[in-house]
């Protein structure tokens, strides 16, 4: 996006105090109170460099614009999943139409480890604001390459999945290393679909990487690959739990570190993920975020207990980030000449299994993925799911999903594909999502009624 | 009997209310000497009747306005403790500014402590510059009033002559640069603002008025004189809340409706929304800067009546400054009056020499008189028709931080357009046509300003802050810390303690209230978890006695009236 030095930053802050997953749960009502505090203490919504909005709420067809909700998205969103997602939307339009240079969605409930497929919460995550607002992006404004780049803690294995065939959308995660950490993915070898080839990039970084480590990866893979790919449109997945207080967490970042990887990466949209140490980091690790988004001085924003060198980072630990960005670099060069696992292709398709846990609510859910293989465009996509909700319960779905571009030889065969599932009417769901309609039909088998 | 009295920039408005009907008015040119202009006002409109009817005064002045604007006071020094956050260099207070290292965070934990030795080092300082008025201001104060507290006794000690002013008493929100703002200003005016408040005692002495006197606000409540030169700055722009009051006043009960007040020089809007002004949701803008000042959501346009309109050769411009009065009313430039005067729309001055304004304009343009004045007041509309939009537009705009205040959330637009104030009725049609609205102008509208300050009621509040974690809970507005002593402290205890704390307050200024009649304008409530665990509970309760007015004019008696 053309970026200004006299137009502000849009922010949209939302802390939903009167929403909470549970009373104790992590992602409760005061997990942004001090929070608010400090940024209104500080006068932040007053500086002339910053502009605040109120949010809006996203609509039913943004969400199925990106998701497929079994069984329908009011089954899984609450009014304040709509209005995290709408503040997204709201400030990536106030980017594009350019009347804010760069905008924070300050928000609470998190979406980066929902899925394209709903069934349920999984890592406090219903919906995927991020996906949501890119999609609508591409849409609403004719936006192509998007990149987003995830620096939460835990592997955005949501936004991954959703992105995962996408050639024109980069995913960069950096998190802590999946064999300590939810959700157990997200490591090196995770490059994405035969179509869009080390478009997803993993950095598992080790427990304990401080600023350094980080800020070196920032400079040496994220920084090169972003320029190669030369999005239209940044967005920065803004976890805030590598953060060295961070309770669910093991890394060492600060909120200086914070602010350096934010001026570095200059995202046109940073959208709050998760973040968990309420008192000690958030405060301070937000306060630099919206300075550093501002281009105002952070220099003075410093945690209570933290004193310039506490943390050093480890030769051992410089070395192996070190090699795994080599290693990456390396992947990325090669990302228009490496062929997909020959294994995987049953006749015209690309197909992969999935089994996808849902934390939060306790769901074991297999999936069926298969990639119609295209030359002419990324592809459509047929995803057959089946979740066990426990007590006996299960919901089984066929999910088709055309992408944005998609040729009419795979419009035309998607569509035949959604009306033989609608006749053979053996699954409860079945749903014909087109991003290059904007339209999506569910039918259900039981009623043999369609929707739109 | 009620008196009412508003000084505006141009006149000084006064009323006298006798129940619901007005049974004086008087409009007299307000003079440098603002006294005197009040003093003049009341004299007329209490010609005829005996003094000792009179139960209460209500002023709203400009007092305030005039003494900032005309820097009229002691420079202040402010002594600082911002500790870490955002950098100092975007801090410009307009004052000398000293840095005290010290900090609290959020919770009003003790996270970097005071140093004395540096303390008494500055303090010296300031001395030597001969500085007498000091603020003390502690970001987060309001959650830890200690080290300003602190910093406070050893001015007292050291310097026992010196007036000191400490930001947690004077500004209770959260925004550290708005509270050293309102407290710069706070400690600036003290003093001369009490000098006037004598000087009105004194006159109202001499004329035996015996009645109950108070001071208008810009939240549209009244203090009494006396309480109010504790917190001097929120009498400040009281003239656009006297308008709205005015308006509520002289309308029906629910009604929402945009007031426009057009002066001479400016032109105020204020919003009644379901019959009750809207206040800002945040503070009031003083002299580009801002403040912590509670105020309603008013609006003052550069524009009015008298303003000065200008040929570019090829437009008519109308600027936003006076050269006098209009060029029909012996004035020595063409105004939007004239415009109005021309096309008959007011009676005011001579109608030649307004037609002959106009077409001097309309000769560098090449177009007739009435065309001039055509578009003259075509311009003027659509520019405070631009503003309403714009004033709506902000209120839809108010954060909300919830999810059910995103959900109330709701386009109201108003079904009346409440022309007050002298330059007004000319242009109201032609407002209320461009918003699609009903015009109105009510009786008495010219003096609507002094009628909303007679019906004024007093307000007070008190905010309450418990932290049961902690154990200690905050009074904002007494500066009081206490511990809690209750194991069990809960919400209910906590809204009692506040509603007692504002009884006792209330009462401490001669405001009788009952509990049943107290508003709760805030009620925040987070449980703290901790581990899984619940440790203590953050209370945020504001209480305030009934905003409202006194009575309606004209209103019949089963009409909704509050506490008389």
């Amino acid at each position: 996006m053309n970026k200004s030095a006299d137009k502000k930053t849009g922010l949209v802050f939302f802390p939903a105090f009167d929403w909470a997953i549970s009373p104790t749960h992590p992602e409760r009502e005061e997990r942004l109170l001090y929070t608010r505090d400090q940024i209104f203490e500080e006068g932040i919504m007053d500086l002339p460099q910053i502009e605040e909005f109120t949010p809006i709420l996203a609509t039913p067809h943004d969400i199925e614009r990106v998701h497929f909700c079994v069984p329908r998205v009011e089954d899984q969103t609450t009014e304040a999943h709509l209005i995290a997602a709408g503040a997204a939307i709201l400030l990536a339009d106030k980017v594009v139409s350019g009347s804010v240079k760069n905008g924070f969605a300050l928000v609470r409930p998190p979406g980066h480890h929902a899925m394209r497929v709903v069934h349920g919460n999984r890592g406090f995550c219903n919906i995927n604001n991020e996906a949501i607002m890119v999609d609508y992006l591409r849409h609403k404004h004719a936006i192509k390459r998007v990149a987003i780049i995830d620096t939460d803690v835990h592997h955005g294995d949501g936004t991954q999945d959703i992105f995962w065939h996408d050639p024109d959308v980069l995913f960069i995660s950096f998190h802590q290393d999946g064999r300590t950490l939810y959700p157990g993915t997200g490591y090196a070898n995770e490059l994405g679909g035969p179509k869009a080839f080390a478009r997803t990039i993993n950095i598992p970084l080790p427990p304990g990487t401080t600023d350094e480590s980080l800020l070196y990866v920032v400079d040496n893979l994220i920084l090169p690959v972003l320029k190669d790919f030369n999005p239209e449109f940044v967005v920065n997945s803004a976890g805030q739990d590598n953060h060295y207080s961070d309770p669910l967490g093991s890394m060492r970042i600060t909120a200086q570190g914070y602010a350096r990887l934010t001026e570095k990466l200059q995202p046109d949209l940073a959208v709050l993920e998760g973040g968990y140490a309420i008192e000690s980091a958030l405060p301070y690790v937000n306060l630099a975020i919206i300075l550093a988004l501002a281009d105002l001085d952070y220099s003075g924003v410093m945690e209570p207990d933290y004193w310039h060198g506490r943390f050093k980072e480890s030769p051992e630990r410089m070395s192996h980030v070190q090699r795994m960005v080599e290693h990456l670099m390396n992947c990325w060069e090669k990302r228009d000449s490496t062929l997909p696992g020959q294994k995987r292709l049953k006749g015209r398709f690309f197909e992969r299994e999935k089994r996808i846990f849902y934390d939060t609510d306790y769901i074991d859910e297999r999936q069926v993925e298969k990639l119609r293989l295209c030359d002419e465009c990324p592809g459509y996509l047929i995803i057959e799911t089946a979740a066990n909700y426990g007590r006996g319960l299960s919901g089984k779905a066929l999910c088709i999903s055309v992408p944005f571009g998609a040729c009419n030889n795979c419009l035309d065969e998607s569509a035949d594909f959604y009306e033989r599932a609608k006749k053979k009417g053996d699954i409860r769901y079945v749903y014909l999502q087109n991003k290059s309609a904007d339209t999506f039909l569910v039918f259900d088998a039981l009623s043999k009624k369609e929707h739109r | 009997m009620y008196v009412g009295v508003d000084v505006g920039g141009t006149y000084t408005d006064a009323v006298l209310l006798d129940e619901k009907r007005v049974l004086a008015t008087a409009k007299v040119p307000t003079k440098s000497d603002l006294l005197g202009s009040i003093i003049r006002a009341i004299d007329i409109v209490l010609k005829d009747v005996q003094k000792k009817h009179i139960k209460r005064i209500v002023f709203s002045t400009t007092i305030i306005t005039n003494l900032i604007a005309e820097h009229k006071y002691d420079d202040v020094a402010l002594l600082l403790i911002p500790g870490p956050g955002l950098s100092r260099s975007y801090y410009n207070f307009n004052a000398e500014a000293v840095f005290l290292s010290g900090a609290i965070d959020y919770r009003g934990r003790e996270i970097i402590p005071l140093n004395p030795v540096e303390v008494k080092e500055k303090l010296s300082q300031i001395a030597a510059k001969g500085y007498k008025k000091v603020g003390v201001i502690c970001k987060f104060s309001t959650r830890n009033t200690s080290y300003e507290k602190q910093v406070a006794a050893m001015i007292r000690e050291k310097y026992p002559e010196w007036q000191v002013e400490s930001g947690s008493q004077v500004a209770g929100q959260l925004n550290f640069p708005r509270r050293v703002v309102t407290t710069h200003l706070t400690c600036a005016t003290r003093e001369p603002y009490s000098n006037f408040a004598k000087s009105v005692r004194q006159a109202l002495e001499i004329r035996e008025i015996k009645a109950d006197v108070f001071i208008l606000k810009a939240d549209g409540g009244t203090l009494p004189l006396q309480s109010s030169e504790e917190f001097p700055v929120e009498t400040i722009f009281s003239g656009p809340a006297a308008s709205t009051l005015g308006v509520q006043a002289l309308t029906k009960p629910g009604e929402t409706a945009v007031v426009v007040d057009i002066g001479g020089t400016t032109t105020d809007l204020a919003l009644i929304l379901g019959g009750r002004p809207l206040l800002s949701s945040k503070g009031a803008k003083v002299m580009e800067q801002l403040t912590q000042v509670r105020t309603l959501a008013v609006k003052s346009v550069a524009i009015g009546g008298d303003s000065l309109v200008v040929s570019d050769g090829e437009n008519l411009i109308i600027n936003p400054e006076r050269m006098g009065s209009a060029y029909c009313m012996g004035g020595p430039a063409p105004t939007p009056t004239d415009a109005l005067r021309t096309l008959g729309l007011t009676s005011l001055g001579d109608g030649a020499k307004a037609r002959e304004a106009m077409t001097r304009l309309g000769n560098s343009i090449g177009i007739v008189c009435e065309e001039v004045a055509w578009r003259i007041i075509k311009s003027f509309v659509d520019k405070v028709s631009a503003e309403i939009e714009n004033i709506f537009f902000e209120w839809e705009q108010e954060p909300a931080y919830r999810v059910w205040e995103v959900l109330q959330k709701r386009r109201i637009r108003p079904e009346l357009v409440v022309g007050v104030g002298g330059g007004t009725p000319g242009f109201i049609n032609q407002i209320a046509e461009k918003i699609g609205c009903k015009p109105y102008i009510p009786p008495y509208a010219p003096v609507a300003n002094a009628i909303g300050a007679a019906v004024a009621k007093p307000t007070m509040q008190t905010s309450l802050r418990a932290d049961t974690e902690q154990g200690y809970y905050i009074i904002q507005e007494e500066g009081l810390q206490e511990k809690i002593e209750d194991s069990s402290f809960n919400e209910s205890n906590a809204l009692e303690l506040a509603k007692k704390k504002l009884i006792e307050r209330s009462s401490k200024y001669g405001l009788e209230v009952s509990e049943e009649e107290i508003e709760i304008t805030r009620q925040e409530v987070f449980n703290m978890i901790r581990d899984w665990h619940t440790t203590g509970r953050l209370f945020d309760i504001t209480v305030q006695t009934p905003r409202g007015i006194i009575c309606r004019i004209g209103a019949e008696d089963t009409d909704e009236q509050v506490g008389r």
